[in-house]
């Protein structure tokens, strides 16, 4: 019975790095106390997501009209994305040609770079890395 | 006024011409993906190591992603001319 409550509390810790993950960008890191890692990533992704929005505009939040696969990539980076996809759709923003194309390619990679970044600290969580959970080697 | 001035940043997209300059839009997305990968592989993160293994992962991927660039450019010449 306790060995199924401590896995149960395990599933659910590796479930709340990754969410925490997806969230904030580096905040799955941050819960192991990977801080280092949890800052360079989360520096890394917002900052390539928001070269992205700088270069195409929010124009480039587009779910209506693109492919769902970009759109879910973009999503990807953070569930905020979704908010500022809203702002976007009730503006009237429109971006064309290279630097939509640049935008979106951008925008994409922070969403896919986020994801390995969610699996790398569940990754971490369950071989119990990081500082919360056992001592790292040197 | 300045929260406006940081909004009017994303709401309308920077030029970026046809010509071979728009190509060094790569590198800042290199640099992102090398930052990734390093962090994510590390084992121990220490500063001095990172930046060094960053700076050569980014140097690899940007000599691959210049000769992909040069042997396109010659299959396209050779095709065309």
């Amino acid at each position: 019975m306790k060995n199924m409550r401590n896995s149960t509390d395990f599933a659910l810790l590796l479930l709340f790095v990754a969410l925490a993950g997806w969230a904030v960008p580096g905040a799955g890191h941050l819960l192991i106390r990977e801080t280092k890692r949890a800052i360079i990533i989360c520096a890394t992704v917002v900052g390539l997501f928001a070269v992205g929005l700088y270069i195409g505009s929010v124009a480039v939040l587009e779910p209506v009209h693109t492919a769902w696969y970009i759109f879910a990539g973009q999503m990807l980076t953070t569930p905020a994305v979704g908010v500022l996809t809203d702002i976007a759709q009730k503006g009237e923003y429109i971006a064309y040609g290279r630097p939509a194309d640049i935008g979106l390619i951008y925008t994409i990679i922070a969403g896919l770079l986020n994801l390995l970044c969610v699996s790398n600290a569940v990754y971490m969580a369950y071989c119990g890395r990081g500082q919360l959970i056992g001592e790292d080697e040197a | 006024m300045s929260s406006a001035l940081l909004a009017g940043l994303f709401t309308s997209p920077i030029h970026i011409g046809t010509d071979p300059a728009s190509m060094l839009w790569m590198f800042p997305l290199l640099a992102a993906i090398a930052i990734i990968y390093k962090a994510t592989k590390m084992r121990v993160l220490m500063w001095k190591r990172f930046i060094r293994e960053v700076g050569i992962l980014f140097v690899t991927l940007s000599g691959f992603m210049i000769l992909a660039i040069v042997v396109l450019n010659l299959i396209a010449w050779l095709a065309t001319t």
